[in-house]
């Protein structure tokens, strides 16, 4: 009887001690109770005269329906992974997406399996070297972000702050607000702080950009980079890593994180001492040896590889940089030999 | 004093014909399959994937390369327990991969269906290696 009526389960690797029968057919009835719970509610709710047509009204009207709508789309997804084993699913996933890709055959490049598109990589020439290599992450919208934050929070924290130092005029204190204020007054001088750092990395630092002789890459095989940095400082260092990251995705509890561990890290280049004029960038030109046994990139939905070249500055009284260009690597042989 | 109703689970033989278990992106896998200790009448289906996951830190991701369901109504006799060969020629990624919190493997996976609802599986796993130069 107590296996019956078990109340928690567990779960060990793969491994469970409840049916799986029971749990589908529980996942089944809550859904459905989902779906009957929204028409019992909109079929009252269209049939009441309480409620007159008016915006509350389709407002209830919307609410009510999601429920059937969440209600129904979970029995059929239930059924769904129910009925099919996973191996089944991304078989039929695959041949959905092959009859997407049929429709546009003629237009779309040979690609590799959990391969991330190449479109964004080769489609930048360079000036001195074939491509020019995208940067992760500008650094003019990570300015962008620090402005907006800090604008919105220390708006928030005035508020906050005028009213507890009314209530103080007042006389009448309203010390939780105050206390509240601090550490939000807090978070709101850092955020000053972080968008004057992102503020003078990008009007003084200036643009990096790096140039590749061919893309995509494979193991073994010497590339020639260019790196061209702009900007009106001097540098005490400025040095490219060739850096391969791995990346996990997973759940823990409600929150989904990612986790990025660093694998490979290869200091390519590294110059020390280096004064740029304004209008006449700083320019050097390195090669690139891809190692013998380096892993392909790959991208699947929780999990990837990623190769990148990173460029660490560190400029005389500014705070250091880092800035990312990403790789694409393909296999030593990939069949039909696409990139070159 | 409670009696034990023991459950004798199907058993599958799955042999992949490559003594090594190493494959190069191109080649062709050989595999053959049997299914014993069952009765040709409790089979709902069976089936055949050649296919790669991942373990490690992050969610499990896994991609199908080959894949055949075979139920009795699509033999002559009905019996799905006889001898299988197939074979399929393996794409070029992704590579089989250990690394520090992502590993990605190959293998060839017989799920079979049979009695009320149950379904017994097995794998075996190879590697993807990179061509030799």
């Amino acid at each position: 009887m107590a296996r019956l009526l078990r109340v928690w389960e567990k779960k060990r690797g793969k491994r469970r001690t409840g049916s799986k029968l029971v749990g589908t057919v529980g996942e089944i009835l809550f859904f459905a109770a989902l779906f009957a719970a929204g028409a019992v509610a909109l079929a009252a709710l269209l049939t009441s005269e309480v409620f007159k047509p008016g915006f509350g009204f389709w407002v209830m009207v919307l609410v009510v329906s999601s429920f059937m709508l969440l209600g129904s789309g979970g029995v059929l997804l239930t059924l769904f992974h129910a009925g099919a084993s996973p191996e089944r699913r991304s078989a039929l996933v695959k041949r959905a997406a092959q009859i997407d890709l049929r429709a546009d055959a003629a237009a779309a490049r040979p690609s590799l399996p959990n391969m991330p598109s190449d479109t964004n990589f080769i489609n930048s020439p360079g000036v001195k070297l074939r491509y020019r290599l995208p940067v992760s992450q500008s650094s003019s919208w990570r300015l962008v972000l620090a402005g907006v934050f800090c604008l919105i929070w220390n708006i928030s924290a005035a508020l906050l702050v005028a009213v507890a130092a009314n209530s103080f005029r007042a006389q009448r204190p309203e010390w939780f607000l105050t206390i509240f204020a601090i550490p939000f007054v807090m978070i709101g001088g850092w955020s000053v702080y972080d968008f004057v750092r992102q503020w003078l990395l990008f009007a003084g630092t200036g643009p990096t950009t790096l140039e590749i002789s061919n893309h995509p890459l494979r193991p073994g095989r010497t590339y020639t980079v260019a790196l061209s940095q702009a900007g009106r400082i001097g540098f005490q260092s400025l040095a490219v890593h060739l850096v391969c990251e791995e990346s996990a995705t997973y759940r823990q509890g409600t929150d989904i994180r990612t986790e990025q561990r660093r694998r490979f890290d290869r200091q390519l280049c590294r110059r020390t001492q280096i004064r740029i004029d304004p209008g006449r960038p700083f320019e050097y030109e390195f090669p690139l040896h891809m190692p013998e046994d380096a892993m392909h990139s790959f991208q699947s939905e929780h999990n990837a590889v990623n190769w990148m070249l990173v460029v660490h500055g560190q400029a005389e009284a500014w705070p250091p940089f880092e800035r990312c260009f990403p790789l694409l690597v393909y296999p030593q042989d990939d069949g039909n030999q696409t990139a070159d | 004093m409670t009696a034990t109703k023991l459950l004798i689970e199907p058993l599958i033989g799955l042999r992949i014909r490559n003594p090594y278990g190493v494959y190069h992106p191109g080649e062709v896998l050989e595999c053959e399959y049997q299914i014993d200790a069952v009765e040709p009448n409790q089979i709902q289906a069976l089936e055949t994937s050649v296919l790669w996951y991942t373990e490690g830190k992050g969610e499990e991701d896994l991609g199908v390369h080959f894949f055949e369901r075979v139920r009795p109504s699509d033999t002559v006799d009905g019996d799905l327990r006889q001898l299988h060969l197939f074979r399929t020629r393996l794409p070029p990624t992704p590579l089989s991969y250990s690394g520090a919190i992502l590993t990605i493997r190959w293998c060839v996976r017989v799920r079979l269906y049979w009695g009320r609802g149950k379904e017994t599986s097995a794998d075996r796993v190879f590697q993807l290696a990179p061509s030799p130069k």
